[in-house]
């Protein structure tokens, strides 16, 4: 009993959406499309009142029997602070609150588990609102005991629980109730603990280029800070990178490591790279990190020489290219030598003609 | 100076003959996913239902030790108590499941059972030969704990399949802490 007690702790109260008017006697609740009868006080069967909702004479469709107001297939523009007056007294004789809603979904639960392997969180959703105050009973259970389940202090509907030991054949067991004015509704979870692990993706990614190697990228990053035993419980990792330009990602598995040099990039564009994390053994990769940006490293253009500069020689040597690292893909030449080149490409092609005429 | 040498090559001996020992365990686990499956469509329903968790029968066929285990006592293992809980575990495993390979009536999963177990027994020895080179000379085979020779329950074969998977993953754990245990031992 007092384990169901502990476990019954994790009680959340989920968001209200109409607030509880300090001026009400007491609040009723009314289901959608219901029929509501609200009784004044306790007055006699035989004794009139009228009533008011929000200050104003009640306007929706309603009938009224002695002390009592009855809405009929009433719907969420009910929801108000209902007055009743005897007809001879102005002052009012109650106030009531009248909430309008409806009784609670099963509730959709997910758990995970990002610090593994200390514990796992649950947190679950209704499919859409109540309308009406909405509070969850949570119990978790796990080779027949209830384990202690805690509110998480910024996240409304989760709840944590610790790992009684690791490495377990049992399932366990989450059992989410939500219960309102108007009735509650159970969903439950079962998983293993292996297929629950789902570790926070890396940290601080950073990609650097390598000064006088074009190809190339150095990425670094961090294991999530969440986990908390990196050295007995490995994550590795898989690191994903592509140029802007295309749309293709190129992937690459890494164990043991939390650096990896990319080799294959292309000169002088811009890449987008990623890093997710999974422990070695268990459980399903991390999202994403966030994406840094990085360009291997370009070498600094050579300064154009102007081709009044240009000088012709009688030999036949010409200047050679600037010395390059980083020989240039189809590049047109530039410079001085182009003139050159041009203007001896037009005298062979006038010898040509000549000898041809 | 020579001794110290001997030292560190027995140190990456260890460490490369562990890695082997992992690696064996991965495969295992990876055929145990396959064989898993079609074991489990063998008993038929509920047994086939994904959700599906009986309670763990208490008889003699189950006298498996588990693989769970608080995580701070998992933390304190001394490399040879380590090795040690891993041996006794397949040893009583390996019986286990060659007795589950003997009751099932569908030839090929026989085969593939039987297959398995010269897999287990593999491991046991990688298991063994660690041990010894740990310095644990007498390293001790549980015999077989089978009880009575009955037929093999439903649950049981469930059981013992599930338990195998357990160790099969904590193993693998095991393994790497060892080789970071001995990579700390050769800094």
């Amino acid at each position: 009993m007092a384990n169901l007690v502990t476990s019954l702790c994790c009680v959340v109260l989920a968001a209200v959406v109409v607030a509880y008017p300090r001026n009400a006697d007491r609040i009723q609740y009314g289901r959608i499309g219901s029929d509501v009868t609200m009784q004044c006080g306790s007055l006699d069967n035989d004794v009139s009142v009228s009533w008011k909702m929000n200050g104003t004479y009640v306007k929706a469709q309603h009938s009224l029997e002695g002390p009592r107001l009855i809405l009929t297939n009433v719907s969420l523009n009910h929801t108000g602070l209902y007055t009743c007056f005897q007809k001879q007294d102005d002052d009012k004789h109650e106030a009531i609150f009248l909430q309008i809603g409806i009784p609670p979904l099963e509730p959709t639960i997910t758990c995970r588990s990002n610090t593994y392997p200390q514990g796992f969180y649950c947190s679950w959703h209704q499919q859409h609102s109540t309308y009406i105050n909405t509070t969850f009973d949570v119990e978790v259970q796990h080779n027949q005991r209830s384990l202690e389940v805690k509110k998480d202090l910024f996240h409304k509907n989760r709840c944590h629980v610790r790992f009684p030991e690791v490495f377990s054949s049992f399932p366990y067991k989450v059992n989410v109730t939500a219960i309102n004015a108007l009735g509650k509704a159970s969903a439950t979870k079962t998983f293993e603990e292996s297929t629950i692990v789902k570790p926070d993706p890396p940290e601080r990614v950073t990609a650097t280029p390598i000064r006088f190697n074009p190809r190339r990228l150095e990425v670094s990053w961090h294991s999530p800070a969440t986990w908390p035993d990196i050295d007995n419980f490995p994550l590795k990792y898989f690191l994903r990178y592509r140029p802007l330009i295309r749309e293709q990602w190129q992937h690459v598995e890494l164990s043991d490591t939390t650096s990896h040099n990319i080799t294959d990039a292309y000169a002088g564009k811009e890449y987008i790279i990623q890093v997710a994390a999974k422990d070695t053994e268990i459980g399903t990769w991390s999202d994403w990190s966030v994406a840094v940006h990085a360009t291997p490293w370009i070498e600094e253009p050579v300064p154009v020489v102007s081709t009044t500069e240009v000088e012709f020689h009688t030999d036949t040597k010409t200047s050679p290219m600037p010395c390059s690292n980083a020989p240039q893909k189809a590049e047109p030449p530039v410079g001085g030598a182009a003139t050159v080149i041009t203007f001896f490409s037009r005298l062979l092609l006038g010898m040509l003609l000549l000898l041809l005429m | 100076m020579a001794t110290a040498v001997d030292a560190l090559h027995n140190l990456a001996s260890e460490r490369s003959s562990i890695q082997s020992t992992y690696e064996l365990t991965k495969y295992l686990e990876y055929q145990l996913k396959e064989i898993k499956d079609v074991y489990l469509t063998y008993l038929g329903p509920p047994f086939n239902d994904k959700d599906f968790s009986p309670p763990r029968p208490n008889s003699t066929a189950l006298t498996l030790p588990s693989a769970a285990t608080r995580v701070d006592q998992w933390h304190r293992l001394e490399n040879k108590a380590r090795l040690a809980q891993n041996q006794k575990a397949y040893s009583v495993l390996l019986g286990a499941v060659r007795e589950l390979a003997r009751s099932t009536l569908c030839p090929s999963l026989k085969t593939s059972l039987l297959h398995f177990c010269m897999g287990l027994d593999g491991l046991l020895g990688s298991i063994s030969a660690l041990m010894t080179a740990l310095g644990d000379t007498n390293p001790t085979q549980t015999p077989n704990m089978r009880g009575n020779a009955g037929e093999l329950q439903k649950v049981e074969g469930f059981w013992i399949l599930r338990e195998l998977q357990s160790w099969l993953w904590r193993s693998a754990k095991d393994f790497n802490c060892l080789k970071k245990k001995l990579r700390v031992t050769l800094h």
